[in-house]
């Protein structure tokens, strides 16, 4: 035990994701010999974030305004909607450079398993935006694992007869990878979708 | 502690640390499996889509103190088919459910998991047979011993007149049986429910649609009365 002000941080430091004790504690006595503006440079921005941050009125994004930078720059073509199932995803999406359209935040994948359902995430919100946007085209670039297959199937299923053209990001080989270690479920998928040199 | 080899069809996993996910996996010879698959959620893992949901596959396993490490996998059935169709998956993942809600850790679990097998298989072979479920369900209740009766009343053994159905009871009752909290079945669904629960997965009767819908609803609130959990909410809300 420490003396209540550093035991404290350990604490709250432990609560984090991935942060054991042993870490907490190290986190807690680096703070303790660093410049006090640095501490409380810390502290303020954990403050400011959690004061401004939203999620954007539109496509669920995180934000500090009403609606996220994607959303307000006019020069994104809004006939195009890419949907992920977190927020952290856009920014995987966006460092690829080759999507100019919109996004939408799912907020988790349909799991029959774990009893999630359509009715959990941001469906309804997202199908109320294609007419109101011109949508055309809807990626699904939810995870290419059970829960996110089965979420894009039911994307498809709901967007189709509204005249919307659906797509999934095709399932493959990693770059760099051998063929090698590939499994028959990717390798397979690999192969449906190759593409003609 | 040491390597051991088991196999098994894998029931569902969930994120563990930076890249890791648990996997829970349903062994014939052990039940429930909780194993950790290292570095699986990159993409490059050597792991690949082998540690998905519904996958029968072979095992390495390197044991811990509280869950053992998946060291190698092979794929011995992958049922590419019925991930590629809503209805199907969601069918899959309902059958999973309820398999997950009555199989233990650490004990034999042979006949769940051939259920589990044969349920996949006829799920990979094509549509959903509208009676699939309502089969599986009953095919659950009879593998944990609770397998209603259809043929003769729960409360007094009289084989005619059977109209009810009691979840408490654990089967159908005869028109003069007054147990509480019984429902009123539609006229031939005893019948239609009893050729259900006899049937194999793969080989079931006609359907009838003016029958099915109820026949779900009565096993499934059959089940959850007895497991005292929820089942299927998904696939019965989409």
């Amino acid at each position: 035990m420490f003396e209540a002000p550093v035991q404290k941080l350990i604490d709250e430091l432990a609560r984090l994701p991935g942060v054991g004790r042993k870490s907490a504690q190290r986190l807690a006595f680096h703070i303790l010999q660093i410049e006090e503006v640095d501490a409380r440079r810390l502290a303020d921005a954990i403050i400011e974030m959690r004061e401004t941050v939203r999620l954007c009125s539109r496509c669920f994004n995180i934000t500090d305004e009403e609606e996220c930078s994607i959303c307000r720059d006019l020069r994104r073509d809004p006939s195009g909607i890419c949907v992920v199932e977190r927020a952290q995803d856009i920014v995987v999406v966006e460092r690829t450079q080759e999507f100019k359209g919109r996004y939408h935040v799912l907020g988790g994948a349909i799991s029959p398993i774990e009893g999630i359902g359509p009715d959990q995430l941001r469906i309804r919100q997202l199908v109320a935006r294609i007419d109101a946007e011109g949508v055309t085209e809807v990626i699904a670039a939810t995870n290419p694992n059970v829960e996110g297959d089965t979420t894009a199937l039911y994307i498809a299923r709901i967007l189709k007869p509204l005249g919307v053209k659906v797509t999934r990001l095709a399932s493959g080989l990693p770059v760099g990878g051998d063929l090698d270690y590939a499994d028959e479920i990717t390798l397979g998928r690999a192969l449906a979708g190759r593409q003609e040199l | 502690m040491g390597l051991k080899n088991d196999q098994g069809i894998v029931l569902r996993g969930f994120p563990f640390g930076e890249a890791d996910r648990v996997v829970v996996i349903l062994s014939p010879n052990h039940g429930k499996l909780r194993t950790v698959a290292k570095g699986v959620r990159k993409t490059k893992s050597r792991f690949g889509g082998r540690l998905e949901p519904f996958t029968h596959v072979d095992l390495v396993l390197y044991e811990g103190r509280n869950l053992d490490t998946i060291t190698q996998v092979e794929i011995i059935e992958a049922f590419p088919a019925l991930r590629s169709d809503l209805d199907r998956v969601l069918a899959a993942g309902t059958m999973v459910e309820a398999i997950d809600a009555v199989v233990q850790e650490n004990e034999s679990s042979l006949r769940p998991f051939l259920l589990l097998q044969r349920g996949l298989r006829t799920l990979e072979s094509g549509a959903v047979h509208p009676d699939l479920l309502t089969a599986f369900l009953l095919g659950i209740a009879d593998v944990v011993g609770i397998a209603p009766a259809f043929d003769h009343c729960a409360g007094c053994g009289r084989s005619d007149g059977l109209v009810r159905f009691s979840f408490g009871d654990g089967g159908v009752l005869c028109e003069r049986d007054r147990t509480p909290g019984a429902v009123s079945l539609r006229d031939g669904l005893t019948d239609y429910l009893a050729r259900i629960a006899s049937a194999s997965l793969d080989d079931l009767p006609e359907a009838d649609p003016s029958l099915s819908g109820e026949a779900i609803g009565v096993t499934r609130r059959f089940l959850e009365y007895h497991l005292d959990r929820r089942l299927g909410t998904v696939v019965f809300d989409v």
